[in-house]
């Protein structure tokens, strides 16, 4: 199996890591617009690993997209040319324009799998997971905090001044970002953050995969200054990476009858887990197609537990909240 | 009795009252606090769904 990797940075150079390390893979071919970038990362993460021109990833089973936002022209290319593309962009406007591609991927019998990075991605298959334990889901909600690498936090930034969108009700909510707060618990270290409403993609990769499902949003969490320079230009360039990142999903349904709320969640810095993620997605897709078109990793058709425990392997692990008496969150 | 004794004797029968109750809700109250934090259990991906 020959997996192609765009991008070099905080999430591409981890996919790089993790997709040498699997024993499938027979190649890994990575390009960045800075060659230098990804020669780097060939030379010190494994012999099968091979810096390349991205016109040479057409040879690749698989592409992974690690670059920033828009990433749906560079997928529509891969996706003509038959190749399976595992996207990782957290833009709302990009993930609406990769699902879109549903019907090429489908006419070229190849897929596209959508936001496959921590949150999306980590989130999607938490949530699925979750759901699994429950008879019906109303209500999906997740939280993230924390970003990888420079374009992540450039989309961060840019998540605060768009505009929240929430399923609620059977219609789409729209609020100003950056309002909507709620604390939300993270696993260790982490704990207590507030949460706001943000311009990211999560509801509208989970949505499709939750009949009947009544409400579904996602909020991301921010400091003050967060907030109040959203609509600013960045005043300084962002950091090459981000600290400790987590996730929370919160799904709501019954259980037996009874109202029951499952609450999962994970802690690792943002850029390793959505290289993970992507890594492990790519070799999903690579195999045998279980399914063709456009799709995030909520979709039912995926072997969600086998991912998340080809995840924990790899050192991203999932909890549970239990409760401060070891009890189940269930009312 | 003047109205001043009436008045306080009345506020007391009040407070005594307020008290009871308050005793009441407090030994038969279920909310308390949420989990604060904690609780955090790591998913064993041991069985396949």
């Amino acid at each position: 199996m020959r997996i192609g990797i765009l991008g070099a940075g905080a999430v591409g150079a981890r996919a790089v890591r993790q997709a040498s390390a699997t024993a499938a893979v027979d190649e890994v071919l990575v390009a960045d617009a800075r060659p230098d970038v990804a020669a780097r990362v060939a030379a010190a993460i494994h012999t099968k690993v091979h810096a390349v021109p991205a016109t040479s990833l057409d040879h690749a089973d698989v592409v992974v997209l690690a670059i920033p936002a828009p990433q749906a022209p560079v997928a529509e290319l891969h996706v003509r040319a038959g190749q399976a593309v595992v996207a990782t962009s957290d833009d709302w406007d990009d993930t609406e324009a990769l699902l879109a591609l549903d019907v090429l991927a489908d006419d070229r019998a190849t897929a596209l799998v959508v936001g496959a990075a921590f949150a999306p991605g980590l989130s999607c298959l938490l949530a699925r997971h979750a759901a699994a334990s429950l008879d019906t889901v109303d209500e999906v909600h997740v939280a993230k905090h924390g970003t990888g690498g420079p374009a992540c936090a450039r989309q961060h930034h840019r998540a605060l001044a768009g505009t929240a969108r929430s399923w609620h009700d059977g219609r789409w909510l729209v609020r100003p970002a950056g309002s909507g707060r709620e604390l939300c618990w993270f696993p260790d270290p982490v704990r207590a953050m507030d949460c706001y409403g943000a311009e990211v993609p999560d509801p509208l990769l989970l949505l499709p995969y939750f009949r009947d499902v009544e409400r579904v949003s996602a909020r991301m969490s921010a400091t003050r200054r967060d907030r109040f320079t959203a609509r600013l230009p960045m005043l300084r360039p962002p950091h090459p990476e981000g600290g400790l990142g987590a996730i929370r999903v919160e799904v709501r349904g019954t259980r037996g009858g009874a109202r029951a709320i499952d609450v999962l969640g994970a802690m690792d810095r943002a850029g390793i887990a959505a290289g993970a993620v992507a890594a492990v997605a790519a070799v999903e897709v690579a195999a045998p197609r279980l399914r063709t078109g456009a799709f995030g990793l909520a979709d039912p058709s995926l072997p969600t537990d086998r991912l998340l425990s080809e995840l924990a392997r790899r050192g991203v692990k999932a909890a549970r909240f239990v409760g401060s008496h070891g009890t189940s969150a269930t009312w | 009795m003047s109205s001043a004794v009436r008045a306080v004797r009345r506020a007391m029968l009040a407070l005594g009252f307020a008290g009871l109750i308050a005793a009441v809700l407090r030994l038969r109250g279920t909310g308390g606090t949420p989990p604060q934090g904690g609780g955090w259990e790591e998913l064993p991906f041991t069985e396949q769904r």
